[in-house]
């Protein structure tokens, strides 16, 4: 086995320079290290919701919103699967924002993967839940009035709880990060910052692939702290 | 032997019964005893955020390898809608159970309704077929949720399996182990072993396509044709015919039951699959001058009845969770 078994090469279009490349090669290289061919992919709607049809696998692209608790049922049925979702904050936080509450109290033994890119990109650009205040976009022509959604507090307030939060400008950590969320048994939440370049970044003066990396790899710090503060990374968990 | 079980425990029965492996409901009454009864069994469950969460663990247990089921009433059911759609799309068996109450919305928690029978057939975006029963009693409740399940798992779609209030709480004495219905097995591979892709995209060679209308014509009236196939081994229906009448009476469900006591001065069509419409209905109509539909409804199945035998028909409407025999026979006398 290599990562590129998991990969349904012929198919990716995803926009050059995209992190949800990086992304998915990722979570590729790791389901290969962790030999998890027993791996169901569930994803949303969505540029992130292709990501069921780009792996090698048995794959459900589920409605919109509803990857979590389609994933907890194929978990809950056969719990030795290894049930990953994949999908963007959109799909996940915005019309899907009660299966994540839930899923996180119930501790479902899933791991999800959310593309936090600030917008509904596919659908052209509308505000996204973690579209940052002030941010431009189609539906926020003046700036966003309101603020980002905070998923840390949400997914920690829990009694045992897996969050990270990293981007594709930091691989070994954004790696570091898919390994020990597939290894954590209960639910396991992996943020991943990847502003969308062609409709939230072109707005925003970060309108190419390379200005994104720089953006991000300026902004994010990755931490060893228990409490991420807005710009750092890390892995905070308690089993 | 006899017990006493209501509707909703005879539904559950013939659920566990039927191979059921998975479960996830959100609570409304009527039918939050079908949660409340599964919960104690063996059957592996999930009690769910909302309507929404529940049908969609359903499909995912479903596609999983567990025969699974979800019950609900009006207002969960729609909510369930565009789950609906996806299953149908997915090839995905699972059974619905919508133990109907009177709507739109909170309407008259809960009293008994059969509004919903047009939101069963028509409620998700799109063009779909599915398959519906209407059981009229405690013990009918128990085999036609194993007919449901065994067509949800032939035909590998999602099949609803209507209640109403009165139903649904109705406690009748029944021998359950005297009803013998063959179990259908299931019959595709669980996920985890192959490269299926499933998904709600149109999809071609495993690949999705949604750009060749040619692609959608033939995946359409295939998976038309799979349901409408699977559909003629579960025409249940119960027809009494009268010499002495030239007036069918159509009614399903706990209204069935009720007017079952006019058999004597009319002819009574009792459709258990409500739809597809049973197809017997066209030649027993040639033999009525006039046919009246009596549902608890503002004439719902009534309309689908006009159109699939192309005749007018009378409509007699019990609205409100109101059943009375005796306005039914003021009614009809009236009309005929």
């Amino acid at each position: 086995m290599s990562s590129k078994d998991f990969v349904n090469e012929a198919v990716i279009k995803w926009c050059t320079g995209c992190g949800l490349n990086s992304m998915f090669y990722s979570t590729c290289a790791v389901l290969d290290e962790l030999k998890l061919k027993n791996t169901v992919i569930v994803s949303g709607i969505g540029c992130s919701g292709r990501a069921a049809s780009y792996f090698n696998l048995d794959t459900i692209h589920s409605m919109h919103g509803r990857a979590i608790p389609t994933a907890a049922g194929v978990k809950t049925a056969n719990p030795k699967l290894n049930v990953v979702v994949f999908s963007g904050d959109g799909d996940l936080l915005s019309i899907g924002g009660n299966h994540l509450l839930h899923a996180a109290r119930r501790n479902d033994n899933i791991t999800v993967i959310c593309n936090s890119n600030e917008v509904f990109g596919m659908t052209g650009g509308q505000a996204s839940p973690t579209t940052r205040k002030g941010g431009i976009t189609l539906t926020t022509p003046e700036g966003n009035t309101a603020n980002k959604i905070n998923i840390q507090p949400i997914v920690t307030s829990n009694e045992k709880y897996f969050y990270a939060r990293t981007t594709p400008a930091h691989p070994e950590h954004l790696t570091k990060c898919l390994t020990e969320a597939m290894e954590h048994q209960g639910f396991a939440f992996v943020e991943v910052i990847n502003p969308c370049y062609v409709n939230f970044g072109r707005r925003n003066n970060i309108s190419t692939p390379k200005e994104i990396l720089t953006y991000l790899r300026t902004t994010f710090n990755i931490s060893a702290s228990t409490r991420l503060a807005e710009n750092q990374l890390g892995i905070i968990k308690n089993a | 032997m006899k017990n006493l079980i209501t509707g909703n425990e005879a539904i559950t029965k013939g659920l566990i019964k039927s191979g059921l492996k998975f479960f996830s409901a959100y609570p409304i009454t009527p039918s939050s005893q079908i949660l409340h009864s599964l919960i104690k069994s063996k059957v592996t469950h999930i009690i769910a955020e909302d309507e929404i969460a529940a049908i969609n663990m359903v499909i995912g247990a479903s596609l999983a390898g567990s025969k699974a089921a979800t019950a609900t009433s009006g207002p969960g059911f729609s909510l369930k809608q565009e789950s609906i759609g996806y299953a149908f799309k997915t090839n995905t068996p699972l059974v619905i159970v919508n133990a109907q109450r009177v709507g739109p919305s909170t309407g008259m928690p809960t009293y008994s309704s059969q509004g919903d029978i047009l939101a069963v057939k028509h409620g998700s975006h799109g063009d779909y077929v599915n398959i519906v029963f209407y059981p009229n009693s405690v013990e009918e409740c128990y085999r036609y949720s194993i007919e449901a399940m065994n067509a949800a798992e032939e035909s590998l779609s999602p099949v609803i399996l209507l209640t109403d209030g009165m139903l649904s709480m109705m406690t009748e004495s029944v021998d359950l182990k005297g009803i013998k219905v063959e179990i259908k097995k299931r019959d595709f591979k669980p996920l985890g072993k192959e490269k299926r892709k499933i998904s709600g995209l149109l999809t071609k060679d495993n690949l999705p396509c949604t750009t060749e209308p040619k692609v959608y014509q033939e995946w359409y009236a295939e998976r038309k044709a799979q349901i409408l196939n699977t559909s003629k081994k579960y025409e249940f229906y119960e027809y009494s015919g009268n010499k002495k009448s030239d007036t069918l009476l159509i009614a399903y469900g706990t209204t069935s039951r009720v007017i079952s006591e006019l058999k004597n001065e009319y002819a009574i069509f009792r459709p258990i699959r409500l739809f597809p419409i049973i197809s017997k209905l066209k030649t027993i109509a040639e033999s009525y001058k006039k046919i009246v539909v009596i549902e608890m409804n503002d004439s719902q199945y009534q309309g689908e009845l006009q159109s699939f035998l192309h005749r007018e028909l009378q409509s007699i409407t019990q609205l409100g969770g109101e059943l009375s025999l005796n306005k039914i026979k003021n009614e009809l006398k009236r009309l005929c």
